[in-house]
């Protein structure tokens, strides 16, 4: 269990190019001990790079790595100790499920009854103990999902436990029932947890910090509240949350307020040091109801369709040229026509060229 | 539809197996025939169509002083120059086909696939065009018509053959189980010996069939770079033949001779039908 800093980190796969391009932007960044992260972003955004720099499979070309304040950028991967679970199941498969559970701890000559001691524990957390015995290859997915899972937690001093999308093989019901154990483990023996995903859902119910990541480049770093609710960049707003979040080009009219369609909306950001003119207006569906005595922030859409999701339904509406999206409790009576939304001001994220103000 | 399919299939399977087994049956006969059955027309089925003896099997043991032709020793001299030049080529072989799928080596334009084809393009040239300079190489360096200098020869022709294959093997397996080797905790060659190696044996199996097979049924070098000293059996059996061509002899050696080949042929279908390797990852 370490404290893992990534100081300055930036990462190119032709460094010696005229112009090279970079995988990873330079960035810097704290993983306390215990947490559990998740690093979330589209395929091929630099997540699964990050994670190598991290567990030594990839040298950064600049930058360096400290766990518990002692530098490892230097160190093998063998030297580590790291655990990393990787998109497929690995497995050793010509081994049992107790060989491979106790490999990481028979390649740093732990004593027989250590490792047995180790091997059960972990295998009774996973709920493997019944297969110890059996061949690894004859195991589901799942199970040996499982088994990689466990290869990393028989070493009590693990640093970290990296995972990159350790899901996608998973049947649905079972995620979700891994994704609670992963929970309980962090709980239990309070490992620090990274998880990397492109899934949202999966980084917002496991993650107490969410890493968003675009192009190589960390975007936003922060609680799933916070992602949430102020998405640091129109990007963030756009891929965090679903639909995705409202924007709208807009023009500043006073130091609070902007104007979509010439309607006027109060904001509670400052506007008075705008430098250019690529204005947009940010708000959550979530937050957009329908007005009742409210007598500003209003704006009067023509409602195009509603759609019932189960648990709530979703409007879309038209202002103007402006789509416009409000998700609204089931019970709420919708107007077949007209209607008036109400915009709160709290609510409310004015990005300038696409970054929060 | 589906009995017409199941007819054919075993009709196919049984013309096949008759295709393959009939000449074994040939030669078997023939090597308990003597030279009046063999030329007296075609007959099948011994003491009913023809008188069996034994007379072909003893020529192969008989001493030359009593007109035989020996074939225990270049028997087991073949037998000991394959394993042995076996053994080196899958171990060089495997090496070196595991570095070339690991890691990547540059020297100007050649990259790691020119390298790969560098051991193949070997088996490309005809023999023959080999057989002067290894002739050469043997005489300056004293192993001509000698054991050991044919185990060499033969590495140089069976690592291709165990690189090419090994190569395209552990391209196959994929590169997360070193890695999770590694932050397991094994170093590279732990990550090798431990973890990936006893992945790839239905690989090395059928690398070392080949390697055994080419090298068993190797005439060409064997009959160059060897005089009187060293037989290997081909060679040997060659020289059974004679003005009168014995038939029966010939035909009792074929069938000595292929055994070892036959007896490895079922070791290694009983390993690949295993399918070690499926589910090593997923």
């Amino acid at each position: 269990m370490a404290k893992i800093d990534l100081s300055n980190i930036s990462h190119s796969y032709n460094p010696n190019d005229p112009n090279p391009v970079f995988a990873l932007n330079p960035f810097s960044m704290t993983w306390e001990n215990g947490n559990r992260y998740a690093i979330l972003g589209p395929s091929g955004c630099g997540k699964t790079t990050m994670l190598n720099i991290v567990s030594g499979l990839v040298r950064p070309s600049a930058g360096r790595i400290l766990f518990d304040d002692k530098d490892v950028t230097d160190l093998k991967t063998e030297d580590r100790n790291i655990a990393q679970v990787f998109q497929f199941p690995v497995i050793y498969n010509t081994m049992t499920v107790y060989e491979n559970l106790a490999f990481p701890l028979k390649c740093r000559d732990f004593s027989k009854s250590k490792t047995d001691e180790r091997v059960n524990s972990v295998a009774e957390t996973l709920n493997l103990k019944s297969f110890l015995n059996s061949p690894a290859r004859k195991l589901t997915a799942d199970q040996k999902q499982l088994i990689s899972l466990g290869r990393g937690l028989v070493r009590e001093d693990v640093a970290a436990v990296l995972m990159d999308e350790p899901l996608t093989v998973i049947d649905p019901d079972l995620k979700f029932r891994l994704r609670r154990n992963l929970k309980e483990i962090n709980e239990q023996y309070k490992t620090t947890l990274v998880y990397v995903t492109h899934d949202q859902n999966e980084a917002m119910t496991f993650a107490d910090n969410i890493i968003v990541m675009s192009e190589g480049e960390v975007v936003q770093t922060g609680s799933p509240k916070e992602l949430f609710e102020r998405p640091n960049t129109t990007f963030v707003g756009y891929f965090i949350g679903s639909p995705a979040m409202n924007l709208f080009e807009s023009e500043p009219s006073s130091n609070d307020s902007v104007k979509i369609n010439n309607t006027l909306i109060k904001t509670n950001s400052n506007l008075s040091k705008l430098k250019t003119k690529n204005i947009k207006l940010g708000i959550r569906s979530e937050f957009i109801k329908i007005a009742k005595n409210q007598n500003e922030n209003l704006v009067e859409v023509n409602v195009q369709k509603v759609e019932d999701l189960g648990n709530y339904k979703l409007i879309t509406a038209k202002m103007g040229s402006l789509t416009i999206k409000s998700k609204v409790t089931r019970e709420t009576e919708i107007p077949n026509q007209n209607v008036k939304l109400h915009i709160p001001a709290e609510k409310c994220c004015v990005y300038e060229d696409n970054k929060l103000i | 539809m589906n009995k017409l399919y199941i007819f054919l299939k075993y009709f196919f399977i049984v013309v096949w197996t008759v295709f393959v087994v009939a000449p074994f049956l040939w030669a078997l006969t023939t090597s308990f025939k003597d030279f009046q059955s063999v030329n007296g027309g075609v007959t099948y089925i011994p003491w009913l169509d023809f008188e069996p003896n034994l007379e072909g099997w003893k020529v192969l043991i008989k001493s030359p002083a009593k007109g035989g032709v020996d074939i225990i020793e270049p028997y087991f001299n073949s037998l000991f120059v394959t394993c042995t030049a076996s053994l080196i080529s899958i171990i060089l072989g495997t090496l070196s086909a595991y570095a070339l799928s690991r890691y990547t080596f540059k020297a100007g334009f050649v990259k790691n696939n020119d390298i790969t084809f560098f051991f193949i393009s070997q088996r490309i040239m005809p023999p023959i065009v080999l057989s002067i300079p290894f002739f050469l190489f043997l005489s300056s360096i004293n192993l001509l018509d000698s054991l050991t200098g044919l185990i060499v020869v033969y590495i140089v022709l069976l690592m291709p053959i165990a690189v090419w294959i090994m190569v395209d093997f552990f391209n196959k397996v994929p590169r997360e189980i070193d890695e999770t080797a590694l932050i397991d905790g094994c170093n590279p060659y732990q990550a090798f010996l431990k973890v990936v190696l006893p992945n790839s044996i239905p690989g090395l199996i059928v690398a070392g069939m080949f390697c055994i097979i080419f090298g068993w049924i190797d005439f060409f070098f064997a009959f160059i770079l060897t005089f009187t000293e060293v037989q290997l059996l081909p060679v040997k059996i060659v020289a059974l033949n004679s003005s009168v061509t014995p038939w029966w002899s010939l035909s009792a050696s074929a069938l000595v001779s292929v055994a070892p080949l036959i007896i490895v042929a079922f070791i290694v279908e009983r390993y690949l039908s295993k399918g070690n390797l499926s589910g090593a990852i997923k």
